[in-house]
């Protein structure tokens, strides 16, 4: 298979201007409006590949990023941000810092191999479960994905809240605020237009930077604790062993697999640009680890003074930080926070309308005329749409979805992965693409840490004092 | 297989694109009629698939202890 594959086949018969173009090949194929689209993007890749020289590489690129950098941006969401804060407010900086840039190799690892299966096949990675597994493992798969979304879709509107509370907003003008955000950055059906819409909102994440940096960083200790890993204040501990797992959860999840496998596809990405599919997504993690990071180091002013941030939500940790990074790193913060939630409710939602789609049989793309697409992009809006409701109702015990959604992500990803992994080996589908010895072996390291933490939480969960086997208290 | 096409006026030069520019298997009709085929799962890989379907639902076991815990 090559881009623009057609140069090699024979040529097709191009048939009248009608309503519905149909191409004499082989048997009748109907060309869709997502299918026009989607070649007009293609054809811009073509033309820049024609060219030479560092420019056209940049435009090369330029063209395609996209599913990488938003896949790994996005999970840089609510809970997540959330979790990076806790990190550093309950750690400060020590052995959490390596741990993230570790977390955020493990995703590039697992992503790389979504790359290739998009490019590849074409196909979502429901659609290839169903396919391949049959509709009894698929299902499993699907309803693992659905019940992580929703619940993460709860705690990005939990963050949207949050964020803009710090400013004052109420609770339904933000909520209200953010759906229809969601709903405009839809409506433009277009697949590359609701990309470059996303990155621009994603690039918001680096606000984190400026915070950390008003909060004069020690940059020995930050440098020290990259090479050391240390210190660990407190050793192993339940409440070390949930920031660990929260943390994971943070930068590997179900969601994320389905998404840019999905999103790749969608885009049109052959095989000829996995170089670049990769490029996305190592640029993708670095701009993400960079944001983690910042925010692990901004909220470690709070270990340092040891103000206990146990139950601190979103707002409350950008109210405490104000007395270190004053007004407008504590605005800053607080407006990470709604963006960090504001984008990862969009590829959250897309993830669950690209699996519907592609276990349904619907049409599933954003280069669709909402016509065309109703049933996409309404599941899109509905499960968004609940989850904002959620979040409106008063004394909901709000901490506890957090809790849970990070927590469920690392449990549900190896069974996850294994679809993965058995998917990017299958060379009945792959061909030549399958995983080299080196990929399997990291993604097999990936499974055994997942399942070694899951293992750790459950210990802590049952039987606390065992930990102390490991040194802790 | 009925596509309904959104656009009024189609233009020619789109088809063209279209033609020149995506994989036969990059259409959505193509997608849609054309499926990867069902695979076997070996004896091993379902054991794989079943123990790590028993620790899922194992440890969402744990989780909803743990909440029960917490709300005490």
């Amino acid at each position: 298979m090559t881009d623009r594959g057609s140069e090699t086949e024979t040529p097709r018969t191009i048939a009248p201007a009608t309503p519905e173009f149909r191409v004499q090949q082989a048997d009748d194929v109907i060309i869709t409006h997502e299918d026009i689209d989607r070649a007009h993007d293609r054809e811009r890749v073509w033309a820049t590949r024609q060219q030479h020289g560092m420019r056209s590489r940049l435009r090369l690129l330029w063209l395609l990023i996209g599913p990488g950098v938003l896949v790994m941006l996005g999970e840089n969401d609510g809970p997540s941000m959330l979790s990076y804060a806790a990190t550093g407010a309950r750690f400060g900086i020590g052995f959490f810092v390596p741990f993230v840039v570790l977390t955020f190799l493990m995703a590039c690892v697992v992503q790389e191999m979504t790359v290739r299966l998009g490019a590849a096949t074409h196909r979502g990675h429901a659609e290839l479960i169903f396919d391949r597994f049959g509709p009894f493992w698929g299902w499993f798969s699907v309803a693992d994905l659905a019940l992580g979304n929703f619940l993460t879709l709860i705690t990005e509107f939990i963050a949207i809240r949050a964020g803009l509370g710090f400013f004052g907003i109420p609770p339904w003008i933000s909520v209200l605020g953010a759906l229809a955000v969601l709903f405009v950055a839809l409506m433009t059906h277009r697949y590359w237009t609701w990309e470059r819409i996303s990155l621009g909102a994603a690039a918001f994440n680096l606000l984190f930077v400026p915070v950390a940096l008003l909060s004069h960083p020690h940059w020995g200790n930050i440098g020290r604790s990259l090479l050391t890993w240390k210190p660990l204040p407190g050793g192993i501990t339940p409440d070390t062993v949930l920031i660990l797992l929260a943390d994971i959860g943070a930068t590997v999840t179900p969601w994320m697999l389905f998404f840019q496998q999905s999103a790749i596809a969608d885009k049109g990405l052959t095989t000829r640009d996995i170089r670049y599919g990769r490029l996305d997504t190592v640029l993708g993690a670095a701009l993400a680890t960079l944001a983690a990071l910042a925010t692990i180091v901004a909220t470690a002013p709070l270990f340092i003074h040891h103000m206990s941030a146990a139950n601190f939500e979103a707002a409350e940790f950008a109210e405490a930080l104000l007395p270190f990074v004053g007004q407008w790193g504590a605005a800053l913060f607080a407006l990470g926070i709604f963006e960090a939630g504001m984008v990862a409710a969009v590829t959250i939602s897309t993830s669950s309308a690209y699996a519907f789609g592609e276990v349904a049989h619907r049409p599933h793309s954003l280069n669709l005329p909402f016509r065309q697409g109703k049933s996409f992009y309404l599941v899109l809006l509905l499960e968004a749409a609940a989850a904002a409701a959620l979040v409106l109702i008063p004394g909901i015990p709000l901490v506890y979805i957090v809790l849970l959604v990070n927590v469920i992500a690392v449990l549900a990803m190896p069974p996850a992965l294994l679809f993965l992994y058995m998917l990017v080996n299958d060379r009945e589908i792959m061909g030549g693409l399958v995983s080299p010895l080196w990929a399997n072996t990291l993604a097999l390291g990936v499974v055994l840490v997942l399942i070694g933490a899951g293992i750790l939480f459950g210990i802590s969960v049952i039987a606390p004092k065992a930990l102390a086997v490991l040194g802790g208290t | 297989m009925e596509a309904k096409f959104n656009s009024d006026a189609p233009r020619r030069e789109d088809l063209a694109t279209v033609i020149t520019s995506l994989e036969p298997d990059q259409l959505s009709v193509a997608k849609a009629k054309h499926h990867c085929p069902r695979r076997h799962l070996t004896g091993p890989e379902m054991i794989v698939f079943w123990a790590l379907r028993i620790y899922l639902v194992f440890m969402l076991g744990v989780v909803l202890y743990q909440i029960w815990k917490g709300a005490r």
